[in-house]
């Protein structure tokens, strides 16, 4: 597509010209750094307000289902990794889980605990990285090398238990590969203690910066009704003020015995999204805590499961709240070892669908900031 | 640089004149590889491992290639942090080309290399970056980490040192092969070395045969067993949201014709039998489809409001549509399935009660071909207009892309 454009690009609709301005179409994408890797947006501009934006996705369409069904369930877990990276551990943990439902398979309960340990780290991973990023999108490169240190920490207990930094491919059906060292429960103190230092400057820190206000209250609006008629899930969908969240209102693993809250944001524009994700950071905090305290410190940490799983003729569909969003696996299967089907329900794929209902109205520079507190992975989009 | 590449006629005739080519070549190389400046561009799963290079624990800057620039137009390396795509690739030919000479390319991680983990049963990966744009460094890893990051930037200034004016350095070539199954070939020459091998050691081995006579009375010791225990799974007791006898109930007075799948009779003791994890899971006619859908989503006891997913699966004689809805207020999830046509895949739209089911049918239509009555903008979403073919559809066969796994 040409940069300024007369023809109407795919997906809008046909325009009525307007005699005191006039409208053009903007190629964002898929090369910009503002885009969190390869989507491209076809923005139509009144000046420098937004009047609609077009994405385009498929820029890393990687066809993970089409290869899904040429592996078997076991060996499918290392694609989920390369799905939403900065959740991986979520999203072994929903393949894992529909495995489990599908071939009767239990886990034990120190598995239970490792596993929802590894899954709020992960959290609290993914959102220092989205704070990391979120402060560099608007121009603040200070948010960028504190999120990244902090973040390191985290990675290096990863890498300790699994010896991964990024792509984990840790949990099995029936717990996770291999046992958490003896430093995994100290290593983690140790960056709860950091975290409760730093956290509440952190926040501060670009939060409390008037530029960021301005530039976030206000900007983007997102309704409730539009966030759920759309299907928007996690972050996302709760500053908006859809109370919705997997762990709590469909409980898997044993999220239903830790007390935490649930944060809700009034107005959904940026500036909600953003506290969101801060508070989110907090309760995930208070669940590992908890975690800490009632984690039993001996006891097999996986069951054992047949070298080849089948699952009988069925579907199975298992869901997990990712750093993003309900994230979900449905399987169909034929009694094979490899599935008939794998469809993977991604968050950012419904998440990202708003941004045209978002940004309109607001300027060029907002849709930045609209990108940057959505918070997409592009990957896991296109799948 | 054109007055310097001019420099060694000028000056190597004269009597001093290398040594002063020499040291201006050792300038200019000192200068270039002490300030590489990467293009902004990563696809996946390395961009990260690319910023966390960049962050403050690795520190590229140690290497002076921390100024990461957004546009092509300013950068003397484009770093290839993910995997690449086919509708990617005329992309990234054109970063590469608005690069200013002299242009570094370093491939970074398996996919660039030779698709990693997406060679084989992929119809959308370019196996290898190298078949697009030349590459001066590739580094291995799934992602590389940080450190082998590091060391292929390291690599690279070596490389950048070995440049001088009297013979420029030359671009890597492209590689042009069709994409063939290397897999085979590897074996049999590794089973060919193995052979070789043997015969070599065979006197060896005898020898010691001989020296060892009661050799076959040892044993390796035995792997440690773990003390692990079958366990089976355990279903959460208490149900979440409605029960699927009431919502039954609801259905079947306003659509008798509706079933539930897998279940021949409906009585509240079969449903109770499947577990307070049951979903129900409906079974719905191409006619009835829309209006059901928007009768989950209207009727006050049901309360769909909130959709989780529309997809397909291909069962060779039929496609089936499953819709999976969700109340955000009960809480409860409801699956709907239609079945269509094999042969004329058509089936009526749900994107005006959904906004969200917009993209997801989209995505249905791309994948599969089944096409939506009324649906406002039925285009491909994720596979360009050049690509003719289904891809999840389970006859899709593609020769000139799709490497089928030898085992």
């Amino acid at each position: 597509m040409d940069l300024v454009s007369a023809q109407v690009p795919a997906g809008f609709p046909e325009t009525h010209p307007n005699e005191l301005t006039e409208e053009f179409y903007l190629n964002m994408g898929p090369q910009h750094p503002a885009t969190h890797g390869v989507l491209r947006l076809v923005v139509k501009l009144d000046g420098e307000t937004v009047k609609g934006v077009v994405p385009h996705l498929g820029y890393i369409h990687r066809s993970i289902e089409k290869m899904a069904e040429s592996e078997t369930y076991v060996q499918n877990i290392h694609l989920t990794d390369r799905l939403d990276y900065l959740s991986c551990h979520m999203n072994n943990l929903c393949l894992c889980m529909a495995v489990e439902k599908g071939a009767n398979i239990g886990v034990p309960e120190r598995g239970e605990y490792i596993r929802i340990m590894i899954c709020e780290l992960q959290r609290l991973q993914s959102h220092l990285l989205w704070w990391a990023t979120f402060g560099m999108d608007l121009g603040a490169l200070t948010a960028f090398l504190y999120g990244f240190d902090q973040r390191e920490q985290i990675t290096d207990i990863f890498e300790d238990v699994c010896g991964a930094r990024l792509t984990m491919n840790y949990f099995r059906p029936g717990g996770s590969y291999c046992d958490v060292p003896d430093t995994f429960i100290p290593r983690v103190k140790a960056v709860l203690e950091g975290m409760e230092k730093s956290l509440d400057e952190y926040a501060d820190l670009v939060g409390g910066n008037m530029i960021i206000q301005e530039r976030c209250q206000g900007i983007g609006v997102l309704t409730k009704e539009k966030a759920i008629s759309y299907g928007c899930s996690g972050p996302v969908a709760r500053a908006a003020g859809v109370d919705y969240d997997v762990r709590r209102d469909d409980p898997y693993g044993i999220y239903d015995r830790f007390d935490f809250d649930v944060p809700l944001g009034k107005n959904g524009d940026c500036y909600d999204r953003y506290t969101v994700r801060i508070e989110e950071m907090r309760q995930s905090m208070r669940i590992l805590e908890q975690c800490i305290k009632e984690m039993p410190s001996e006891g097999p940490y996986r069951s054992k499961i047949k070298t080849v799983i089948k699952i009988p003729e069925g579907h199975s569909y298992a869901n997990v709240e990712t750093a993003r969003g309900l994230f979900g696996t449905y399987i169909v299967s034929d009694n094979k070892p490899k599935p008939y089907r794998l469809k993977y329900r991604s968050p950012n794929f419904s998440n990202v669908n708003i941004i045209d209902e978002v940004a309109k109205g607001f300027k060029v520079a907002d849709l930045v900031t609209v990108l940057a507190t959505l918070d997409p992975v592009i990957p896991d989009i296109d799948r | 640089m054109g007055m310097i590449n001019q420099l060694p006629k000028v000056l190597d005739p004269i009597p001093g004149g290398k040594m002063v080519v020499n040291a201006v070549d050792y300038l200019v190389n000192w200068a270039r590889s002490n300030s590489l400046w990467p293009l902004v561009y990563g696809t996946s799963c390395c961009a990260i491992e690319m910023m966390a290079t960049g962050a403050a624990k690795h520190d590229i800057a140690r290497f002076g290639a921390e100024v990461f620039r957004a546009s092509p137009r300013q950068a003397d390396v484009i770093i290839l942090a993910g995997t690449l795509t086919e509708k990617m690739s005329k992309h990234l030919e054109v970063l590469y080309d608005q690069m200013p000479e002299p242009k570094y390319v370093v491939a970074m991680g398996a996919c660039t290399i030779s698709g990693g983990p997406f060679y084989y049963d992929n119809y959308s990966v370019i196996k290898g970056a190298d078949r697009i744009i030349p590459v001066d460094v590739f580094i291995p890893g799934c992602p590389p980490r940080p450190e082998a990051l590091l060391y292929g930037i390291m690599e690279l200034q070596k490389l950048i040192r070995g440049e001088s004016i009297r013979n420029p350095r030359k671009p890597g070539e492209v590689e042009s092969e069709p994409w063939v199954n290397r897999h085979q070939e590897a074996v049999a020459e590794w089973e060919k070395e193995q052979e070789a091998v043997e015969e070599e050691i065979a006197p060896q081995r005898a020898q010691w045969k001989e020296d060892n006579p009661d050799f076959k009375a040892f044993k390796h010791p035995k792997k440690p067993v773990e003390d692990l225990e079958k366990m089976e799974y355990v279903p959460r007791e208490k149900r979440v949201g409605a029960e699927p006898f009431a919502l039954w109930n609801i259905v079947h007075e306003k659509f008798p014709e509706v079933t539930l799948h897998g279940i021949e009779e409906v009585t509240e003791e079969a449903l109770a039998e499947k577990g307070a994890e049951y979903i129900p899971d409906f079974v719905v006619g191409t006619e009835q489809y829309s209006a059901f859908v928007r009768f989950l989503r209207e009727h006050a006891d049901t309360d769909c409001d909130y959709i989780i997913q529309v997809t397909a699966v291909d069962f060779v004689d039929r496609y089936d549509v499953c819709v999976h809805l969700m109340s955000t207020t009960k809480k409860h999830k409801i699956f709907v399935r239609c079945s269509i046509d094999h042969d004329d895949p058509k089936i009526d739209t749900i994107s005006h009660i959904y906004l969200g089911a917009n993209w997801h049918e989209r995505e249905v239509y791309d994948f599969f071909g089944i096409t939506f009555n009324n649906h406002p903008d039925m285009r491909r979403i994720f596979l360009f207009d050049e690509f003719d073919a289904h891809p999840l559809r389970k006859d899709f066969d593609d020769p000139s892309r799709l490497t089928k796994r030898p085992y």
